[in-house]
């Protein structure tokens, strides 16, 4: 039972650290892109990161955790932002996503991208998962959220999303780089 | 987003009720369908926040990027359906997200933590330990200002090196010394006996 109760312990603590690094990137000052200021953040980052080394439920969790807190009203999310409005305002599906993108990521990582033994398929395999559940989940959540919110049709929904994907993009390549790094040399991550 | 020193009458109300009327005005909100009302409803919202006397300082940045969203909602919905359906959409949001605010403005973060826990406590009988809920929660509070520090020590180091502005050389020592901290830190409560057996059962 005790070995039980430690490894739990341990998986609390792993949770907590990377929903931590989720919050923190929160506080990397946004990038602003063109005239329109369209904050672009590492957050998704970190969401990505979480399910990759963590794997599913833990990943899930890491991604739960902050939702929550920020929820409950710390202000963790992209340019202070928190509180009981983020889930009832347009961009409420997006942090939805982020649970279910952490999941997806976790699960293709453990059962696909880890069994690969070279260090060049695993780099392929990784972003793939990352671009299904980091990229695809979330907007997955996130599009027909905003659509169901606003009233807009899925179409234009969609396309005021585009704005986020070159940064997604580069995230999901820097996830992926460091996450394969990661299990390289910090074994036994997820077993 | 904090409830900073809110002492109105509105923080005196228990959050779940606060809670579950906000999910009912939520749920209200979509079934009306007409503008007028739906001015009306804002102005009660913005009469509530008055009252509660908020701070509207602390809603600038949150109401910026609300402001931005909608204003993109309301062009492209105006253009595709008509102008009457775009006014009746956004002041919707509007309206929900300042009743929003009036419950989280009023409403201590450890009162709104205690109220997610309690939903969330028939979770129990499937296996989750709400005392290690409560461990997660605080740990990752904790953890936020310890990974700045790392990030800055990190930074630094590759700063010297050369590489602060390769992202791979930042985040991967990052990660590393998280789950550095994250293995010390586990040790450290197993060698203090942390107990999280579940007293409820």
């Amino acid at each position: 039972m005790a070995t039980a109760t430690s490894s739990q312990t341990r998986n609390t603590v792993y949770v907590a650290i990377f929903a931590a690094m989720i919050a923190a990137m929160g506080l990397v000052p946004p990038i602003v892109i063109g005239i329109v200021p369209v904050p672009i953040t590492l957050q998704t980052l970190g969401v990505m990161l979480a399910g990759a080394l963590l794997g599913p439920i833990r990943g899930m969790l890491s991604s739960l955790v902050v939702v929550v807190l920020a929820l409950a009203g710390l202000p963790l999310l992209a340019g202070g932002r928190g509180g009981l409005a983020v889930l009832l305002g347009p961009t409420g599906g997006y942090l939805l996503g982020w649970i279910f993108g952490s999941l997806v990521i976790g699960v293709l990582f453990k059962y696909w991208v880890l069994r690969q033994k070279s260090q060049g398929t695993r780099i392929v395999t990784g972003l793939l998962s990352i671009l299904l559940g980091g990229i695809g989940i979330i907007y997955l959540f996130g599009i027909p959220w905003t659509s169901v919110v606003t009233g807009l049709d899925l179409g234009t929904s969609a396309l005021g999303s585009l704005a986020f994907i070159p940064g997604d993009l580069i995230k999901a390549v820097v996830a992926t780089l460091v996450a394969v790094t990661v299990h390289r040399s910090y074994r036994g991550l997820m077993r | 987003m904090i409830a900073a020193h809110n002492t109105s009458y509105l923080a005196k109300l228990p959050a779940g009720l606060k809670f579950g009327a906000l999910l009912a005005i939520s749920i209200g909100l979509y079934l009306i369908p007409s503008w007028q009302a739906l001015v009306v409803l804002l102005i009660g919202s913005l009469l509530l926040l008055f009252s509660a006397r908020v701070k509207f300082q602390q809603l600038r940045t949150a109401l910026i990027t609300l402001l931005l969203i909608l204003s993109f909602v309301f062009i492209s919905l105006g253009m595709q359906t008509n102008w009457e359906n775009a006014w009746v959409s956004v002041l919707r949001l509007l309206t929900m997200c300042m009743f929003a605010y009036a419950v989280s403005l009023t409403t201590t973060f450890d009162a709104m933590l205690e109220l997610f826990q309690q939903v969330a406590s028939p979770l129990r009988y499937v296996g989750a330990n709400p005392a290690q809920i409560s461990l997660g929660l605080s740990l990752a509070i904790r953890f936020i200002p310890e990974l700045k520090r790392v990030y800055l020590e990190v930074r630094e180091a590759q700063h010297a090196r050369g590489l602060a502005n390769n992202p791979l050389a930042v985040a991967v020592p990052l990660v590393i010394r998280s789950l550095r901290i994250a293995d010390d830190t586990a040790e450290a409560l197993e060698a203090r006996g942390y107990d999280s057996a579940d007293k409820l059962k």
